[in-house]
Order: C-alpha cells, then structure tokens, then sequence
C-alpha cells in the first residue's frame, strides 16, 4: 500500500467519521487532554510538582485545604485569595561604618471578610542580618511583627511565617492598646494574623472583623559587614481561597495534581491498550489461522483469564508483589488482550475460508505473509476502534488500585490523589474541590475514548457478511 | 437434553476453577509459604511459653521438634511442587488457614469463618442491587425504544456515555458526602448504629444501612442495562414477526412487553448478568469505602493491614463467585431460549 | 366509491389513486404515485414486478401499516365498503386488521413469534378482535378447524414455529391469516422460499380455501409463471405505477382453462408472447423468463436500472430503458386506458396512440 493510496484511504475515512457528531466531540475532548498532558506540566502554577509531589517542603506556602479562588464569587465572606505582594520601593541608606539600612516597602489593599491564614516572608541573603518587620495598618496603628537577628544563608528558604513566628507580637500589639486584654491572651492559642488584621476592640479575641483599607508592611535589614547581603524580599500572602481547584490537605495545588494525572492517564491507557490490543489481534490471527496447538494452548489460555476477576486478582498481587506502574500496565495488558483476541479469532475464521486467502495460498505465499499483508490490514482499522473502547477501563482499574494505596507511589494519578482524599477526610470534611475534579477527570477521560471508539467501531467494523 | 448440557457445564466450571486455585498457589508461592512458617513458628512460641518445668536446652528442643512436626503436616518441608499441590489442595478444600491480624467477630482467627461471616453481607448488597438493576434497566431501556432517538432516549444514552467511565466508589465518596455529611440524611458507612437495636427497629436500621450503597450501585448499574435492553429490543423491533403480530392488530403494548420482551429475554439476561457480574469487582471497593462488612471490606482492611491469609481466601472465593455467575448465565440462557431448552428439536 | 362493473357485483376492495411516500432525510420517496384498481369478490388479483417497484408497500398499505418512515399522503383505500385511509390506528386495529383485511408475509418463516406456541399466538390474535363471550372451548375448535382445513394435525398448536418444518410455518401462517374470516387476503410471495413440490401444494391449498371460503386474494410476487397459475388477473408495476392491468389471457395470452394439475410444477408460459397490445415492460418480463423446454443461447434481460423515486422523470417511467420511446414518452406520462375490455395499459405505443405513431 503506497503512501497515496494511504492518504486517500484516509481522507475517505475521514469524511465518514465528520459525519459522527459523537466521534468528533470525542476527538475533540482528545485533543484537549492531549494538549494538558503535553503541555500542562509546563504552563500549570507549580512546574515542579511532579518531582515534589510528596515532598512537604515544596508545598509549605499553600494554604491547607483550601477551596479554590472562585468560590469567593459564591460567598458572602469572602475568604482571602493567595498572593504575592510587590516591593513598592526598595532603598537602601548607607550608615556610618560601612554599614548599611536596606529597606523594603510592601503595600497589601485589603477588602476580604476574613483574614488571610499567613503571611510569609522571604529574605534572601547572606550572613547575620538583624531583621525588622513593621506592619501600618489603614487605622494608622503600626504593629511590629518580627524583631530579630537572623542568620542568613544562600541557598536556604529564609523564610519567616507570620502564623508561627509572630505570636508573641501579636500579644504586644495588643497590649499597647489594652493591656487588661493582653493579659488574657496566650501566645500559643491565638492566631497572630487573624489579630493583625481585625479591627481593635474588645472582640478581637473572639469574633475579631476584619480591618479593610491599604496595609504597608516594611522591611528593614541592618547589613553590618560587606560581606554580608540582602536580596529582594518577597511577602506570600497566604489566604483561605487558593488556585483553580484549591488545595489538599498537605497543602498541594489540586489544579496542578489534576493536570499531571492527565499525563499519566493518556499513558497508561494508550500504552495498554495499544499494547494488548496488538497483542490480542495477533494472537487472534495466529491461533485461528494456524490451528492446532497454538489454537488448543491460546483458547484454553483465553478461558483461564477471561474467568478470572480482574481487580480481585490486581489487588492481591498489587498487595503482594507492589509493582511499578510498568508492571502493572503489563498485568493489565494480560487481561485485556483476550477481548480483541475473542472477536478477531472468530473474524479470521470467516476470513480465512475466503477465497483471496486460497488465491494467495495457491500464489505460494508464505503463511506470515498472509496473515501480516492480507489479513491483518483488514482487522487493523477495527483494532483502533477496540484500542479506544479499551481504554475507560483499564483507566479506572487502574485508579481503582491507586485507590487502595497500591499504586506507584513515583507517579502523581488521579488515582493517587483520590487515595489521599479518602484517607485524609476528604469526605469527612466535606472538601469536595479535592474529591470531584479527579473522578470527573477519570469520567470524562473515558467517556471521550468511549465517543471515540463508537464512532471508530461504527465507521470500521468490517462488514464481513456483505462483502 | 438438558440434563447433560447441564452436568456438561458445571463440571467445565468446576475444571477451570481448579486449575485457577493451582495457578494462585504457584504464584504467591513464596509469600504464602512465609506467612505460614511465621504463623506455625509463633504458635509453636504460644505452646512454648505454657511449658513449665523443662530447661532451656530442653525447650529448644520442644520447640523444635514441635514445629518440625507442623512443617510436616503442612508439607513445608517438601519441594516446590509438592508445597504448590498441597496448598492447592487446601484451598480448594476451603482451609485457608488463619488470619495476620483480622478477627471474625468472636476474635477467631480462622480465615474460613471470617469470609463465611463477611459473605451473606456481601451477597444481599449484590442481589438487591442486581434485582433492582434488572427491573429498572428492562423498564428504563422498554421505555427508551418505544420513541428511538426521541428525548428520553437521547438523554438516557448520553447519562449512560457520561456513568460508563466513572468508578463506582467515587460515587461513593461524592454520595457519603452529599447525603452523610452535607445533608446527614444515611449513615456514612457500617452496617448498624451504635448500640444497635433489635427485631424490628434492627431491620429497619439495617435497611437504613443498606440504603446509601445499594442507591449508589443501582445508579451506576442502571444505565448501562437500560442501554442493552434499548439496544436489543430496537433490533427485535426490526424482526418480521413484530410487523406480522402488528398487521394481527395486536396492540403495541402488548407487542412490546410481550412479543419483543419475551423473545430479547436471553440476550438481555445474558449482557445483563454479564455486566452485573462484572461489576462485582466494582463493588469491593464500594463496599470498602460504606465500610459494609462484606467480602469486598475484606479486601479493604486485608490490603491496609497487610494481611496475606485473608486476601488469599477472598481471591479464591471471588473466583469462584466468578465462575458461578458464568455457569448460572448459561444454564438460564439455556432455560430460557426454548430452542435449547426443548433439545433443539427442529 | 364502489363501482359496478361488467361482474355486477361490488367490488370487495377498492383502491383509488393511492399515493404513498417514504419520508427520508433525503427527501420524499414516491413509491406508489396514484394507483387504483379494484378486487372483486372471489378473485385473485396478481401483483407483479421488480424488486423495489413498490408491491410489498403497497400490501402493506392495504392494511393500513406503510413501513416507516412512509406515509400514505392522498388516495383512498376501501376494503367491503369501509374507508380506510385517515381513520385512527385504533379503528385499524380493531375493526380492519385481520378481521376485514389479512397479510401472509413474505418469508412466513420470520413471521411467526419464537417464543410463543401456535395456540397462543392464534388464541391472542382472536382476543383482540373478539366481540361477545366465546369461551375457550368455542376458541380451540375454531383453531382447530382452521389447522384442518389447512392439513395440519392437532398437535402444532403446542408447538413453538421453531419446532415446524418451511412449509408447516407456511400453512400455519395461512391458517392464521384467515381464520378471523376476513374478507380479503394479501399474499406477499408466500411460496418464494419454499420448494418447487411445496410451492405447488401451497398454491392448490390456496386455490381451494379461496373457493371454500369465498375470499377474495392480491397476490404479490416477481414471479410470473406462480402469477400464471393463481391469478384471475394481474396488475404489473412499475416505478410506483400500475402499468398494465387485464386478465391472465390479455396479458399471458393461454386460452386454455387453468385448473389444478395434481402434483404439477409450474404452468407454462407460452412460447411466444401476445405483442402488440401489451406494455413494453411486460413484454419484457415475459421474454425474459426462460423456459425449460426451448434452447437459450442468450438470457433476455432489461438493461438499465428503475428510476430514482425521489424525483421520477417528468414523462414514462419506463422510456429510459424502453426501446420503443419516442420524444412523447420522454415528454408526457401515458394516463392508464383501456385497450381491451377491462384492460387497461398505461404506455402511448400500446394505446396506438396518433401523436405516437407519427413520431
């Protein structure tokens, strides 16, 4: 078959599936995860999430079980969206000495209902630096949030979280303005933001409301030693609302989770169902064609695994064995290929008494020769459409043993991320931005290969008994 | 004629699963073997620490011996294929020893009482579930291929494209949370309150139980069943003898549940046990996730703690289950198709 | 609405210029464009043609059941003196279907129900057209005597249609079609799958319930030596069109009487067709059945294929494939007239008509 005649074959098959209003959604849903699973990795707000999945380091600026930043449309508290506050100025005063001030501004207008869960502050720099971390509050109280020396280094996170490290200056604050209140307050119960961000008044402890205006916080680093320097500060404003999809509750962006399932997916579904349905067509062929023992040993063998329960058999020998997700891809290839294998045995019987086949036989070609030139071009378009149709499955088995905290712990699955909803109190906790999208993703990945292949099998199935 | 079709095919059945529990038995050959050694070596320990009066030279010696007396009763201390025989044996015998760590719920060990007490749990789940599938699926799909293409149909097939690909305990998860912690309308999980109350309260609780589970399942179920039976009665619809029974001025009704029903039945009972069947599998993590106390929560607990024994058993008994609905799905398509069922007198 | 003809007594069915159209997402299908006839009690009225010319179509619009997406769109349809055409399905089904007007379909063995036995599928039929209390035992003698008279024993009534031999299925099938008592009977090739020794016994069977029973037949198949046989007269289509209707002698031209010939095959046609009265299609259909006794060097066939019923040339239908077409043909659609008595033929050349022949 030359390569025109290719093209042709497939320009006529393609007016045919444009027809099919499903094929083409399917395709088109295809397309678009294809596009995520290639891309998505690149573009998504956490790049180095796949490596870092289950590294807590990576993750510690993300609120903890957040709902996603929408949601704030629908609420009437507006919870605070994550962000990154810029420098508003940047200068440094040099002092007599050597010495030198550098000092940043920040500005933060702040509107919410509610208080942001943290602050985070990053100093990049080297060396002991004495630090000083001043907020102005739009009521034109200024509160010192941090006073201390600290060592510096490059390379290290340098990182200081108002939540954790600012109890103590909460309870100052309060105390300039009421120390009886002051007194009551225990440094290790509060929440030193929540204080920060409040409105004065004997509620503060209990209900606290919310200061809205413009917030400045500056930062001031005493440099004693030219040898030591301080980069540009960044603050990470931490709030109850973050990314597309939220968070989970080891802080981890379920958006981009979500989208690196998408990778995983498509490879662990094509290359299973390629894998088996190849298999599944080629010994189809050869056990029809060739009969006798390879039809006795492939029958007999396509009973054994056609009774056996897939998933109870996956999960015993998951439990056990605890493959890589290679090898499971392969168990799964094991059971899989007896589908393909049952309808194109029964094709290349009624394929094999037509009299092409005898024609070529009488020619003298070879066996392999029928089978891989006259046979195996006829099934082949029909083996894209079992390819597709496969594909839904073998998704959810194998989510289904991801679930069960038996899949491969290297790779990030929509499965996976389903094993730490459930067994983190994703339902418990009614946290349903980390239990939804996974398993919508899992039912729309497969309903689109199911469009796919209905259409493919409808266009393609070789009508054997018109012919 | 039937007889012999019969005894014909349950015996094929009872081959294959034989051969299945000798090929689990070669596979897990080396864990198993394992687990049974530390088993009898603690309980030789257990034995050993009631002995009073004997020395430590003298244990040693007890202990040895009795474990030894135990590795030769279980044949561990035979080759490979003689271990891989005797286990198979076993198994098939329904001894699957003990349990690591799951307790059947007067604190035996014994892995066969575990399953037996997990089992009728499992299988009033699966048989409301299949009851309900069956009668909803032929009434959902008979209504769906009376107006092909019509709103009903089209609905019905895009819900059934959308439920084709999604799992079955996450559903579940979404449910506990709907209807358990959103609106805490069911339980979210177990079979019965705590303390749980008796006669007729006691039923009632337990279908309280029952009911998130079974609504899940059915939900699932449901579509695709619908789908098969409009698939199927279509296609009957197309026969001659449905236009014939027409042009009898028989009314349409009647043709559709009585002609067209009657004669799509084997295939609709075929795909349908066929599926549910297959959904069987989907059901072990449902039941899990419900924390319903049948085979599939089995599984559940045996695979967070590791306990080799019991996944063993309920592998074994899965298959078997398996194999069952197989031979029952010929044996009714047999029944039902009168042309097998009268000896294919023609 | 009834007519009376040179027979004198009404007419038992009677069809006129009965249009029906398949509604597809091509557009409209004509697939019986204005026919009318009439069937007269105790007749046979043969229906022949290609495959596709629209005789099954309209066997099934006599009983009120045009196979979807079709639809009956002008005409009329009496059968005993009762409209059919525009009454509800309910009306149809109780009042016209079976019990005025019954089918035997083609390939009778499909027809029948698998999975219910004779009696029920007999007994359930009785049901729906019953009026008045007759008990069961009233029911069971009345199948019986039906399977009787169609030579078949009492014990196929237990029997599922699998259980019974192609040309038992048929019988019973017959039986069933006329033992509501319906005045007319449509037969859609009921012997074309069946052997040549059945097809003959089913035919003579049919000959004498007809007689015994005072039923009137359309008879429907492309064969023409069967139609020979069975039919008082024959209506030949083409294209959605009657194009010629008249007795078996106008069309066939055998004088001699017919009768049943015990154990005999198929009659013969004569050797030599009548020419020049009948339509050139007909002409055609006759010359190209072959016939056992005269060498042929080469089968006679029509060339070219049936006209696209979407949308059917403006003049004969035939003209494309006749080798008799003149620029009227092509132009103008030839009417149905009669050329002999109660012959009629829809072709300008067999009408002798003027303009034809000077063209």
């Amino acid at each position: 078959m030359s390569v025109k005649d290719g093209l042709q074959d497939f320009k006529e098959f393609w007016k045919e599936f444009s027809k099919v209003k499903q094929g083409l959604v399917g395709l088109g849903l295809l397309l678009a995860f294809a596009f995520l699973g290639i891309f998505g990795p690149l573009i998504v707000p956490f790049p180095g999430a796949s490596k870092h999945w289950r590294d807590i380091d990576y993750w510690q600026d993300n609120p903890q079980a957040a709902p996603p930043a929408w949601t704030n449309f629908f609420s009437a508290r507006k919870g605070v969206s994550s962000s990154t506050l810029a420098a508003i100025t940047a200068e440094t005063e040099a002092l007599e000495g050597g010495a030198s001030i550098a000092s940043f501004v920040f500005d933060y207008p702040f509107f919410y209902d509610q208080p942001p869960r943290d602050l985070i502050l990053r100093v990049p720099g080297s060396g002991q630096v004495p630090l000083s971390v001043t907020l102005e509050r739009p009521d034109g109280l200024r509160a010192e949030l941090f006073r201390e020396q600290v060592e510096l280094s490059e390379g290290s996170d340098n990182r200081v979280s108002v939540a954790r490290n600012c109890a103590q200056a909460a309870v100052e604050f309060v105390r300039g303005r009421d120390a009886q209140l002051a007194d009551g307050m225990n440094a290790d119960l509060i929440k030193p933001v929540d204080i920060f961000f409040a409105k004065l008044g004997p509620d503060i402890l209990g209900s606290p409301v919310t200061l809205k205006g413009d917030y400045k916080i500056e930062i001031r680093a005493l440099i004693v030693s030219p040898g030591f320097r301080v980069g540009k500060p960044s603050i990470l404003v931490s709030g109850h609302v973050s990314g597309i999809l939220g968070t989970d509750a080891s802080k981890r962006d379920i958006f981009t989770g979500v989208v690196i399932g998408i990778r995983w997916a498509l490879v662990i579904g094509i290359l299973t169902s390629v894998i088996s349905v190849v298999a599944g067509v080629l010994l189809g062929i050869i056990a029809a064609y060739f009969g006798g023992v390879a039809d006795w040993l492939l029958s007999r063998l396509y009973e054994l695994i056609y009774l056996l329960p897939v998933l109870p058999f996956l999960i015993v020998v998951s439990a056990i064995f605890k493959p890589s997700i290679w090898t499971l891809i392969v168990l799964i290839c094991a059971f899989f290929w007896t589908g393909s294998f049952k309808t194109v045995y029964s094709m290349t019987l009624q394929i094999k008494e037509e009299t092409f086949v005898e024609a070529s036989r009488a020619l003298g070609s070879g066996k392999w020769r029928i089978v891989f030139k006259h046979i195996g071009p006829i099934l082949l378009p029909y083996s894209f459409a079992s390819m597709a149709l496969s594909i839904p499955a073998i998704i959810v088995y194998e989510a289904s043993v991801s679930l069960l905290g038996l899949g491969d712990a290297t790779i990030v699955s929509w499965g996976q991320i389903l094993e730490s909803a459930l067994t983190q109190g994703a339902v418990i906790n009614k946290l349903w931005w980390w239990v939804i999208p996974p398993g919508l993703m899992i039912a729309l990945m497969g309903m689109s290969f199911a469009f796919l292949g209905t259409a493919l099998d409808k266009i393609l199935h070789p009508k054997l008994k018109t012919r | 004629m039937y007889r012999y079709f019969l005894l014909k095919r349950v015996g094929y059945g009872i081959l294959m699963y034989v051969v299945m529990i000798c090929v689990f038995s070669t596979l897990f050959n080396g864990v198993a073997d394992r687990t049974m050694r530390a088993q009898i070596d603690e309980e030789v320990a257990q034995e050993a620490s009631r002995l009073r009066n004997l020395n430590e030279g003298q244990l040693k010696a007890a202990i040895a011996s009795r474990r030894e007396s135990k590795y030769r009763q279980y044949h561990l201390d035979e080759s490979l294929p003689s271990r891989i025989f005797w286990r198979s044996v076993r198994t098939l015998g329904f001894d699957f020893g003990n349990s690591t760590i799951i307790k059947a719920s007067n604190g035996d060990r014994a892995v066969s009482r575990i399953v037996l007490e997990a089992l009728p749990r499992t299988i009033v789940l699966f048989s409301s579930e299949v009851v309900l599938v069956t009668i909803l699926g032929v009434m959902l799909g008979l209504y769906a291929a009376r107006r092909p293409n019509g709103p009903f149909d089209r609905t019905n097939s895009m819900i059934t494209m959308i439920t084709n690909g999604l799992p079955a305990w996450w559903l579940a998860m979404l449910a506990i949370m709907a209807f358990s912690y959103r609106f805490p309308i069911f339980p979210s999980g177990g079979i019965h309150s705590n303390p749980a109350p008796t006669h007729f309260a006691g039923f009632l609780d337990y279908l309280w139980h029952l009911s998130l589970p079974l609504m899940t399942l059915v939900f699932l179920g449901v579509w695709g069943t619908a789908y098969l039976v409009r698939n199927i009665v279509l296609s009957t619809l197309q026969e001659d003898f449905v236009t014939a029974a027409r042009a009898r001025g028989i009314p349409e009704r009647k043709i559709l549940f009585g002609h067209v029903l009657r004669s799509s039945m084997p295939a609709i009972m075929t795909l349908a046990i066929l599926g549910l069947f297959g959904s069987i599998a989907g059901n072990i993590i449902v039941e899990g996730i419900f924390g319903w106390p049948g085979i599939g929560n089995l599984y559940f607990i045996a695979v967070q703690q590791n306990d080799v024994p019991i996944l063993m058993a309920t592998l074994a008994i899965e298959t078997l289950v398996n194999m069952l609905g197989f031979v029952i799905l010929d044996l009714a398509y047999g029944l039902l198709d009168p042309r097998i069922k009268v000896g294919g007198r023609a | 609405m009834s007519e009376t003809t040179k027979a004198e007594t009404a007419p038992v069915l009677c069809v006129r210029d009965l249009k029906l159209r398949y509604f597809t997402s091509k557009g409209a299908v004509r697939a019986i464009d204005g026919v009318s006839f009439d069937l007269y009690p105790g007749e046979t009225l043969g229906l022949v043609g290609e495959s596709g010319c629209g005789k099954t179509t309209t066997g099934l619009a006599l009983l009120g059941m045009p196979s979807p997406p079709g639809r009956i769109v002008a005409g009329s349809i009496a059968i005993d003196g009762t409209e059919i055409v525009g009454i509800s399905d309910r009306s149809l089904r109780r009042d016209v279907r079976w019990s005025k007007i019954s089918m035997v379909f083609q390939g009778a063995m499909n027809s029948l129900t698998p999975v219910y036995t004779i009696r029920k599928l007999m007994a359930e039929t009785w049901r729906e057209h019953a009026s008045g209390g007759q008990g069961d035992a009233a029911v069971e003698a009345l199948m019986l005597r039906y399977l009787h008279l169609v030579g078949l024993p009492e014990k196929v009534l237990d029997r599922y249609p699998h259980e019974l031999s192609g040309g038992m299925k048929q019988r019973v099938v017959i039986a069933m079609a006329l033992f509501l008592e319906p005045k007319v009977v449509v037969m859609d090739e009921p012997t074309t799958a069946l052997d040549v020794i059945v097809q003959a016994q089913i035919l003579n069977l049919l000959k004498k319930l007809k007689r015994e029973l005072g039923l009137s037949y359309i008879f429907i198949t492309h064969d023409l030596a069967t139609e020979a046989e069975i039919a008082d007269r024959i209506m030949v289509m083409y294209a959605g069109l009657i194009v010629e209707l008249g007795t078996g002698e106008q069309i066939f031209g055998h004088s001699e009487p017919r009768g049943s010939l015990p154990g005999s095959s198929l009659r013969e046609l004569p050797s030599e067709p009548r020419r020049t009265s009948l339509h050139p299609y007909t002409q055609k259909l006759l010359a190209s059945t072959p016939r056992l006794h005269k060498r042929v060097s080469e089968l006679a066939f029509i060339p070219g294929s049936p006209p696209d019923l979407l949308a059917p040339p403006p003049g004969c239908r035939f003209a494309p494939r006749c080798s008799f077409a003149k620029a009227k043909c092509v132009a103008e659609e030839p009417p149905a007239a009669e050329i002999g008595p109660g012959h009629l033929v829809a072709c300008w050349k067999a009408r002798e008509d003027p303009e034809y022949e000077r063209q």
